[in-house]
């Protein structure tokens, strides 16, 4: 009964700041000025569809690369000694001590037209690039600032994956890619499907990348919704229509994304 | 016996953070054989079984298996499969999958694997528990499945790293046996490493006695039992009482206050030597007929037998016997000749 009351906090807590928003977002999107029903905001959405598949599209690429990056050193991580992994670990988590827009701003000044990248390449006579500004731009900041959040994940899972349990796998005959493709893999799949949803989520509704990396060319969802409430373009019910169409699509994201990782799970189960 | 020998160790170094843990280890398997590697932990005996199996490479000297070097062969290059400690079971997957990974990694055609996974169950009793995931499964059973997991691939040698360490005592008994009759009638060679000196000496066609990476002595299960060759093995593999002596000529020595006749002979005479009494072999007689008089100072009921700690010169005994005695009682302790083994003073 005890455990019943100590809960109860929690539950006022997510109240308040979980579910009340909630219903402020969708009484908000249903209404206009007048706070009369309408629909009117969810089908205006519609006009914007072109930002929203490029939300998706770049934060969908940012995800893939934090895998590809982030799997491979995880699983290295997990395989060195205590104290090496505490080093690993620390240095990873290092760059997120700094604030977030620091490190952004850093990456301008690093990619702008005379930044340090292009000043490198003129001392060789090439560029300058167009680096600043670019959907490339977006995807490496999103990619950079969202990364430990993959990586940790799948370093979690990976570490508690048992030597030993490796070695029987190369003991039956298991070479060093089949052992990473029927037992690493599977094994570590909770790690991946966590990981993913910790870039995907933050990456396609962030609105400082792409306004500071990505110009005024590469508006993101983020940045829209941004627009109606802090903008010039002041409409918040047209931003909590848009909120409510993101927070679909990602749950649709993560509906397929989890019906994968089952898949990926029963495969694993078949060898 | 060099004819069929199909795994051989010269001179092994193995190192860790600079610490030897072999030093200059040789030896030789032969095929078909039961070969158990005994001592404490911390000897060696796991690390020379990975250096078979590939998990260790050493820092000098050569592994040879059916006479070709196999020093730089990964291990899934290796014809033999290990059933480790704590089993190592893929967790994501069900029994029959985990038996049949090996033969799935050979491509063999899916009929055959069917077949072969469901023999092996059988011969391990593990019959119907073909789709139980196995953290379902007992420790017994676990046990089994490794073991199957291994077999099952028909491995020229089978290496065990402590298979049974964490089952009770009763199914450790009951897989003993069961062990020995697999490997009997597969007719593979097993190389089994545990600190049991009990089980060793149950299963084993030869016991390998290991201490600080050296081999102290190779022998059947009742050679090291009968003429174990120090004072280390003799300690190591049952309960031993052993007292320092001196060996007067051939077949006398003098220990405990008196001269036995003994069955040993070859020592430089007036040499210091170690006497090695069994418990068992000390026989309780009134103190009249004792060639030592001692006096009773603890027993405990075993079971099949009383051990009784005496006082005597000095020294405390050990005894085994199927009466008990009264604590503080005077009694006669009888040695025959048969019973004392004469060991050279370990150098250390």
């Amino acid at each position: 009964m005890k455990s019943k009351y100590s809960a109860l906090p929690y539950y006022v807590w997510m109240a308040l700041f979980t579910i009340a928003p909630l219903i402020l977002v969708l009484v908000f999107a249903f209404t206009d000025n007048n706070g009369a029903f309408t629909i009117e905001n969810i089908s205006q959405v519609g006009e914007y569809t072109n930002v929203l598949v490029r939300s998706v599209w770049l934060a969908a690429v940012a995800t893939v690369i934090c895998l590809l990056i982030a799997y491979p050193l995880a699983y290295i991580m997990s395989r060195l000694g205590p104290s090496k992994q505490r080093t690993m670990v620390m240095l990873i988590m290092l760059p997120m001590w700094m604030n977030f827009l620091l490190r952004t701003y850093a990456w301008m000044t690093i990619l702008e037209n005379n930044g340090l990248l292009n000043r490198f390449f003129g001392l060789f006579g090439v560029g300058p690039f167009d680096m600043i500004n670019t959907q490339g731009a977006v995807v490496l900041g999103m990619v950079y600032n969202y990364l430990p959040f993959m990586i940790l994940p799948l370093y979690t899972i990976m570490v508690k994956i048992d030597n030993r349990v490796i070695e029987a796998a190369q003991d039956l005959g298991a070479s060093p890619l089949k052992v990473a493709s029927s037992v690493v893999l599977p094994l570590s799949v909770p790690g991946i499907s966590t990981g993913i949803t910790m870039v995907f989520v933050p990456a396609v509704s962030t609105f400082i990348i792409s306004r500071m990396l990505g110009g005024g060319g590469n508006l993101l969802i983020g940045d829209l919704i941004d627009l109606q409430f802090l903008g010039n373009a002041y409409n918040p019910h047209l931003g909590s229509a848009i909120s409510l169409v993101l927070m679909v699509i990602i749950l649709l994201c993560m509906s397929v994304m989890n019906q994968f990782g089952e898949e990926e799970e029963r495969e694993g189960m078949l060898i | 016996m060099s004819t069929n020998t199909i795994i051989s160790l010269k001179d092994i170094v193995v190192e860790f953070d600079g610490e030897r843990v072999l030093e200059g280890l040789d030896l030789d398997i032969h095929d078909k054989e039961f070969v158990t590697f005994l001592g404490p932990s911390g000897c060696g005996k796991t690390t020379t079984l990975r250096i078979i199996g590939g998990f260790v490479a050493p820092k000098n000297g050569d592994v040879f298996f059916e006479g070709k070097r196999i020093n730089d062969l990964p291990p899934y290059k290796r014809q033999v499969n290990t059933v480790f400690q704590r089993y190592a079971l893929f967790p994501h997957l069900n029994v029959f999958e985990n038996v049949a990974f090996g033969l799935k990694i050979q491509k063999l055609p899916e009929k055959e694997i069917r077949t072969r996974v469901l023999e092996m169950l059988e011969l391990v009793n593990l019959k119907g528990f073909e789709n139980r995931g196995v953290n379902q499964l007992s420790g017994g059973q676990q046990q089994r499945v490794a073991i199957a997991r291994a077999l099952v691939n028909h491995p020229k040698v089978l290496l065990l790293d402590e298979p049974l360490g964490a089952l009770d005592l009763k199914l450790r008994k009951e897989m003993q046996i069961e062990l020995k009759k697999i490997q009997q009638s597969l007719g593979i060679t097993f190389i089994y490493v545990t600190h049991d000196q009990e089980e060793a000496l149950t299963m084993s066609d030869t016991v390998v006695v290991m201490k600080d990476g050296d081999i102290q002595q190779i022998g059947t299960p009742e050679d090291i039992y009968n003429e174990p060759k120090n004072a280390f093995v003799a300690d190591f593999i049952g309960e031993s009482n052993i007292v320092p002596g001196i060996m007067k000529k051939d077949f006398l020595v003098e220990f405990a206050g008196r001269d036995f006749e003994c069955v040993d002979s070859g020592f430089t005479p007036m040499e210091q030597v170690d006497v090695v009494v069994r418990p068992e072999d000390i026989k309780v007689v009134p103190t009249i007929a004792g060639h030592i008089t001692g006096i009773v100072e603890n027993v405990t009921f075993k079971g099949v037998h009383f051990e009784m700690e005496v006082l005597a010169c000095g020294t405390h005994w050990l005894i085994h016997s199927t009466q008990s005695q009264a604590v503080g009682a005077s009694i006669g302790m009888q040695i025959g000749p048969e019973d004392i083994h004469i060991m050279h003073k370990m150098e250390e």
